[in-house]
């Protein structure tokens, strides 16, 4: 780990670390495995980034959102450390994104589909189904999906976290999305919960 | 598909997320929802789908042995 200059934390600067940061690392834990998709290295990664924030949390701005001012540290950690461990995730070609709508494949492909509740199918799928294909998607989508889906930040705030422009945050946004809806339609198909043609 | 459909479902998640669009903007969408059965119909799906992605919430919860760790490291920061 690149070393990180101690700070000098006065001991009520200390208190306020302890008393509003550790109530996030639950939110930490789970973004940290979602980014790594490996427990061990998420623990690593949890705790490479607290006590990288705690010895800048001078720097911090009190009163601004100390949950993405973590997310950005984690992110980075992520970068430039994890990144190049990780296996790579099953490649999709934007030819089959864009020509991918979850909700429209439903409604031609599989008869069955119009006769049950219209969300039938997304409620057949259980969490580890969901967690499967969020996993197995390309890391930039994955890292979008993750802050906006699961931990609610807004664009602006993806954006900081992310170190990229909005425009960006939007684009990789609308095609995670579109990737994610993709991964679940196979795993929907693959478990006989929809019907459709396997593309080899 | 009318042009108008197409408008608003390329709006949608800006919709969705509350994000980018105008106050008048955002009524405009909603009184097609109201008027259109098929665009309502594929707005519900798309809103699903944020939905179950959402229930991943606050499920992946930090084992106390990597609390305990994290609170040992902040002690000798």
């Amino acid at each position: 780990m690149a070393e990180v200059q101690p700070a000098d934390l006065s001991t009520e600067e200390r208190a306020r670390f302890q008393a509003e940061a550790l109530p996030l690392l639950d939110s930490l834990y789970g973004g940290a495995l979602r980014m790594t998709r490996n427990p061990q290295d998420a623990e690593d990664l949890v705790q490479e980034t607290m006590l990288r924030a705690y010895r800048s949390f001078d720097r911090f701005e009190a009163g601004t959102n100390l949950k993405a001012w973590l997310f950005r540290i984690m992110t980075n950690a992520y970068i430039n450390t994890y990144r190049k461990k990780q296996r790579e995730p099953r490649k999709v070609s934007s030819d089959e994104l864009e020509d991918f709508d979850l909700y429209q494949e439903l409604k031609t492909h599989d008869p069955q589909w119009e006769m049950t509740p219209e969300n039938m199918v997304l409620n057949s799928l259980v969490d580890s189904d969901i967690i499967e294909a969020i996993d197995d998607l390309p890391e930039q989508f994955r890292l979008a999906v993750v802050l906006s889906d699961i931990e609610g930040f807004s664009y602006a705030e993806m954006a900081e976290i992310m170190d990229v422009p909005l425009g960006t945050v939007m684009s990789r946004l609308h095609r995670g999305r579109k990737a994610l809806q993709k991964r679940l339609w196979e795993i929907a198909r693959d478990r006989g919960i929809v019907r459709g043609e396997r593309k080899e | 598909m009318k042009q108008k459909c197409l408008e608003v479902l390329e709006h949608v998640y800006l919709f969705l997320d509350g994000e980018g669009l105008s106050e008048s903007q955002r009524i405009e969408i909603e009184a097609h929802l109201e008027d259109c059965g098929p665009c309502f119909e594929q707005f519900g799906f798309y809103q699903a789908s944020l939905h179950i992605t959402a229930r991943l919430r606050g499920t992946s919860l930090c084992p106390d042995d990597l609390k305990a760790k994290v609170a040992r490291l902040l002690e000798q920061a």
